[in-house]
């Protein structure tokens, strides 16, 4: 097991340095420079000149190799540098902005479970009946309804109908429960719909063929409720893949509320990764974007260690690889 | 939408997606109406793909209005019997637009799901099937890839690239590629393992060959299943680049545009200017999933588990 | 010439400066006069805004956006100041008295002498200086867009603590206003020095000599400033500003009617402003600001070259039309007869404004569109470009402003035969093809931070201004722009202005299509704010009372 998870460890930050190198190389290889947007974007008059002393004040002359070597190395004592923009260190940036996107992705997934889960269960204990059918129903439309559409109508609706607005400061939930989820519901259910969806159909499917096994079979036979039968028997034991799932959908929504994020206004992590890249915040956008990557790898490996922890045979497979 | 991984398990190809029989039934595509019995909503996802289709090759014929020239009398009408769905801003028949736009969105959804599948697939078979080196080197350029955000990967791409519609593809298919290659790498190294390869080499057959007519076809299935699944997230996606101003060229209509820029803040006067649009998507998505979830039960009902 | 004294409570306006070679302004007996029309002020409250966005920074002098002007105008204070009440009215801010000698070459300016930053500070002539010549000649690695408003200046000296004499290289009218724009902020030399040393500047703190000073910063939710005490002139009504990023506009509007925030700005399109329109209680306006819509052809791009070309791009244009579509998308609902903004004493007639091609379509001129586009054909065949010639007119995506702008220009080049595109691009990539002349058109939506005839023309309409991004090169209207910037006698002036704008509007080298309006709403319980035609004007805030 121990090897297993430094393996898994070594190959996680073997990913993170491809990315390191991929947003750094496309950052450099998008048309428009730093220097053009901190000169005040074409709100005034600029020469090449000027350009170039910015360029060699931000030490964007040097080449190319010599950049990289150097943010990755201070990127490798956690150093995520200055950003040009706010003129913050990019990691204050971040931490500034997380909570926000943690509050909303870890609604959305709490969304998606509490109603993912009895739903699947339900559609499957019921299968072919009408309740499965209109559940089915309303998940595969949860699943085809773009995010940032059903945000939109959803602020369409409450401004409309309800003369609806957001509380203006932020206040963590541990401090005042209320205020904080009265703020982030909205977007937490326009991306949770989703993951909702995904969550009751993989569900259902996975209870389909539980509900089948003989073991099942065994326990009705044995005169258990049939409740107790679903619960008990069926969804301890698939439940497995479902919590992969949510693993992997948790981790990937860090990086996925971009545009829900601008619906919504919400100052998190998607604002701030856009306006990096817009304006061409060299530091920002790769620190963000490696943050980003960060998670994605984490979530993976955790998924990875939860089937190596309950399924040895993929820590021989993975040992393979 | 912007969740990012459109067909969860599929990310992580290694445990989840390989079938245990490899070799695919095939001959049940033929029986086409016996299909649409026991499909009906796979049925009918393909009905609504194939009207899109239709609708966006007979645009000129059948668009009551110009899709670009506005009628400046006409600004913001509520539908009408005129303009069945309203007009936008500039005076724009909002159905034309979105009659037009399926030309945009059929491409982008066909065009980005095909290309990221194929190339992913290539890598990915190619990988598996050779191993050493530059499997391993492939696994990780695919690793990062995998972990670099969806949307974002297709933002910076489509930055580099500059707005046409045949860059805004390219830049969809970019997130698709590790994904698709992920599955078929693994389902390439469960038939390895198999007789069934080992027959085939031993039979003389070179690589390439063993790969094109043996490798392939048996990984057809998982691979259409995540195309018809990318189809939709790619036109999800197309749309939310337009949101972010990097999408499709102006005044070119595409659905995606259709909702993005002042028109979300007016859609609290003429709200027809973003609903109709979202809806057009989220019908095709729905159609796109539809036919997915027939042609995976079709090819493979094992498969079932590992896509919700 | 001096006039005035501390006994002298007028203020200068634009004409007196025109008028006379020199003038002075004195110490106004500070009162809320222009406040009492609304009522008897109230002390107290808490002012909350909302301004659509985070300020990038807050280095007001490095920045190009509204974000960050917005914030620190409450906490900065300039030489003089515009008159809450009257755009053009100059009163004294940091400089009690200010003298122009004979040959309008040199201008003193005489700084209170009990001035304290927020910091405690006293304020001198050194931190007035460091702080114009920041603007004017920056330090390595600080950035300055807006060099051009102190372009004049020859050389600055401190005469003792408290006096700054200022040497122009020619006289210029325009220059008091200048120098008092909002975004020439007087910062603290000892705070700047240092950091702008760092190559960091004053992006991360205000420390400043206004009415409020900066207390809670948190991006993303809250820009708090409190009550100054140590501040120079009358306390401020208010006991704080608190300032919400909010983003959308949907949000915002939300915000304001469900009366989280007292006051909302930049509302450019009228979805909002029109929802809003319908509120008792609430008042919403709508004013031009110093910011057109111009098409700009790269004159270095065939067939751009050719003014042919470029008079038939102004005759295809239906100006109406434009500010009828762009207008509810962008707030572009105002125009104007020539160069100067809407309004503006330096207008040009029916008659002379009708004689360039497709200007007699802006509204109410009654122009023949159909025949316009008639004339604009022959002269594309006449410059030999054929039909279903294609272009492609670069914008960027993210503002409607620019990018609705194109779409409807795109519609309305195709009745003359061209086969239009329009390149949307995302803003780094627009600014460096636009910065690098690497496009053929562009649709620009130029903010020009004041309404002067030297910021306008100047910036906007000069080989050397900021805003030259189609590349041309015209010494005669160069000199011309110089000539009218020092012309001291008004009538005189205004001829050459009159001179210039037909001069320019000739050439073809921008085509004029819309002014822009900014939106903003409060409720009634907002006193003692007046919306100026500029929207960096009036920003204080220290005249402003809640009748709660």
């Amino acid at each position: 097991m121990f090897s297993f998870i430094v393996q898994r460890l070594m190959i996680g930050i073997v990913t993170l340095f491809g990315v390191a190198v991929m947003v750094f190389l496309i950052m450099r290889v998008i048309p428009g420079d730093a220097a053009v947007m901190l000169t005040g974007a074409g709100a005034g008059a600029v020469s090449e000149a000027e350009l170039a002393q910015v360029r060699a004040q931000l030490g964007l002359d040097r080449p190319l190799i010599v950049q990289f070597v150097d943010w990755a190395g201070h990127v490798a004592r956690l150093d995520l540098g200055t950003s040009l923009r706010t003129g913050n260190a990019v990691f204050d940036d971040i931490a500034r902005r997380f909570p926000y996107t943690l509050q909303i992705v870890v609604m959305a997934t709490l969304i998606a479970v509490f109603l993912g889960i009895p739903a699947g269960v339900l559609s499957a204990r019921y299968a072919g009946t009408w309740i499965d059918q209109s559940l089915q129903a309303l998940s595969i439309g949860g699943l085809a309804a773009p995010s940032f559409w059903v945000g939109l109508i959803l602020i369409l609706g409450l401004v409309s109908f309800f003369q609806w607005s957001a509380p203006l400061l932020w206040e963590p939930f541990w401090v005042s429960p209320g205020k904080s989820f009265a703020q982030l519901i909205w977007p937490a259910l326009a991306v949770g719909l989703r993951q909702l969806a995904l969550i009751a159909r993989m569900t259902r499917s996975i209870m389909l063929e539980v509900l089948g096994e003989d073991y099942i079979r065994t326990a009705r036979a044995k005169g258990l409720s049939e409740w107790h039968v679903v619960i008990r028997h069926g969804l301890s034991n698939g439940l497995l893949p479902v919590v992969t799932l949510i693993g992997f959908e948790f981790s990937a929504l860090f990086g996925g509320l971009i545009i829900t994020e601008a619906v919504f206004s919400v100052p998190g992590l998607g604002q701030y990764v856009v306006a990096s890249i817009l304006n061409r915040d060299y530091p920002a956008a790769q620190g963000i974007v490696l943050v980003l990557a960060g998670i994605v790898v984490l979530g993976n490996l955790t998924v990875d260690l939860i089937y190596g922890w309950l399924d040895p045979r993929t820590r021989l497979r993975g040992a393979e690889s | 939408m912007t969740t990012s991984v459109g067909v969860p398990a599929a990310a992580d190809g290694d445990r989840a997606i390989v079938p245990d029989s490899a070799p695919v039934r095939r001959g049940r595509l033929h029986a086409l109406g016996r299909i649409s019995r026991r499909h009906p909503l796979g049925a009918f996802g393909a009905f609504v793909l194939l009207t899109i289709v239709v609708v966006a090759v007979g645009a000129p014929y059948i668009a009551p209005f110009d899709p670009i020239e506005g009628d400046t009398a006409a600004l913001f009408s509520p539908p009408s019997s005129t303009y069945w769905l309203g007009t936008d801003a500039f005076g724009r028949d909002i159905l034309s637009r979105l009659i037009y736009g399926a030309r945009v969105s059929l491409m982008v959804g066909l065009g980005a799901s095909l290309l990221g599948v194929v190339v992913g697939a290539s890598l990915g078979i190619v990988a598996g099937y050779r191993g050493g080196w530059a499997d391993i080197i492939t696994q990780r350029v695919m690793d990062a890839m995998f972990a670099f955000p969806m949307l974002l990967l297709a933002l910076a791409m489509a930055a580099v690239l500059g707005p046409s519609l045949q860059n805004v593809i390219i830049a969809l298919a970019m997130p698709i590629v590790p994904r698709a290659a992920r599955i078929a790498r693994s389902s390439v190294l469960v038939l390895k393992a198999t007789a069934f390869i080992e027959a085939a080499r031993a039979t003389g057959c070179s690589d390439l060959r063993i790969m094109v007519r043996h490798v392939l076809p048996n990984t057809f299935a998982p691979l259409l299943i995540i195309a018809t699944a990318y189809l939709g997230l790619a036109v999800v996606q197309e749309a939310a680049l337009d949101y972010l101003g990097a999408g499709i060229q102006e005044p070119e209509p595409s659905w995606g545009l259709m909702m993005s820029g002042a028109a979300t803040s007016l859609a609290l006067v003429a709200p027809w200017i973003v609903i109709f649009p979202g809806l057009a998507i989220f019908l095709m998505v729905l159609a796109s999933n539809l036919l997915g979830d027939a042609i995976r039960d079709l090819l493979d009902p094992k498969l079932q588990r590992d896509y919700p | 010439m001096t006039i005035g004294g501390p006994s002298n409570t007028d203020a200068v306006t634009r004409r007196d400066v025109l008028k006379s070679g020199g003038a002075a302004l004195a110490a106004a007996a500070a009162g809320p006069q222009w406040a009492l029309a609304q009522g008897v002020p109230k002390r107290g409250g808490t002012l909350r805004v909302s301004n659509g966005g985070d300020p990038p920074d807050f280095d007001v002098h490095q920045t190009a956006t509204y974000l960050t002007q917005f914030v620190t105008a409450p906490c900065y204070s300039t030489l003089l100041r515009v008159d809450p009440n009257d755009y053009d009215k100059l009163i004294p801010d940091l400089a009690e008295k200010t003298d122009i000698s004979a040959d309008g070459k040199t201008v003193t300016f005489q700084i209170r002498s009990s001035v304290n930053f927020h910091n405690g500070t006293p304020l001198t002539a050194d931190d007035v200086i460091y702080s114009l010549e920041r603007i004017r000649k920056p330090p390595r690695g600080i950035v300055s867009p807006r060099k051009g408003l102190l372009g004049n200046v020859d050389s600055m000296e401190a005469r003792g603590p408290h006096t700054v004499v200022v040497h122009l290289t020619q006289p210029q009218p325009d220059f008091l206003f200048m120098v008092s724009n909002a975004f020439n902020a007087i910062m603290s030399r000892k705070v700047a020095e240092p950091l702008d040393a760092q190559g960091q500047g004053m992006k991360r703190q205000i420390v400043g000599t206004g009415p409020f000073r900066l207390t809670q910063s948190i991006d993303g939710q809250i820009y708090e400033l409190s009550r100054f005490d140590g501040y120079f002139g009358p306390a401020p009504y208010l006991d704080k500003i608190q300032f919400f990023p909010i983003r959308g506009e949907i949000e915002r509007g939300a915000a304001l009617q469900g009366k989280r925030i007292d006051a909302g700005f930049f509302f450019p399109n009228e979805g909002v402003l029109q929802t809003l329109r319908k509120v008792p209680g609430m008042t919403e306006l709508r004013r031009p600001t110093p910011t057109f819509i111009n098409l700009i052809p790269n004159v270095q791009r065939k067939p751009f070259d050719d003014i042919r070309v470029r008079e038939a791009l102004s005759l295809a244009m239906d100006r109406e039309s434009f500010i009828k579509t762009v207008g509810p998308l962008a707030g572009a609902f105002f125009h104007s007869q020539g160069l100067m903004p809407p309004g503006s004493p330096y207008s040009l007639s029916e008659a002379e404004i009708k004689q360039f091609g497709g200007y007699d379509t802006l509204p109410g001129l009654g122009g023949n569109v159909a025949a316009n586009r008639q004339k604009a054909m022959a002269l594309l065949e006449q410059a030999g470009v054929p039909k279903g010639f294609k272009i492609v007119i670069l914008t960027r995506g993210d503002l409607p402003a620019f990018r609705d702008s194109a779409i409807n220009l795109s519609a309305q080049f195709k009745n003359i035969g061209l086969d239009v595109t329009v390149d949307v691009r995302d803003t780094g990539t627009f600014y460096t093809m636009e910065t690098t002349g690497n496009f053929q058109l562009v649709a620009h939506s130029v903010g020009i931070g004041g309404a002067l005839p030297d910021q306008i023309l100047g910036e906007g309409y000069t080989s050397f201004g900021g805003r030259n991004y189609g590349n041309w090169k015209d010494d005669s209207l160069d000199a011309l722009y110089r000539e009218q910037s020092k012309e001291i006698d008004p009538q005189k002036r205004a001829a050459l202005i009159k001179q210039f704008q037909l001069a320019f509007l000739k050439t073809y080298y921008q085509i004029n299509l819309a002014w822009v309006g900014y939106g903003a709403a409060h409720w009634n319980t907002v006193k003692g704010w007046k919306a100026l035609p500029d929207l960096y004007a009036n920003m204080q805030m220290d005249k402003v009372w809640l009748d709660a």
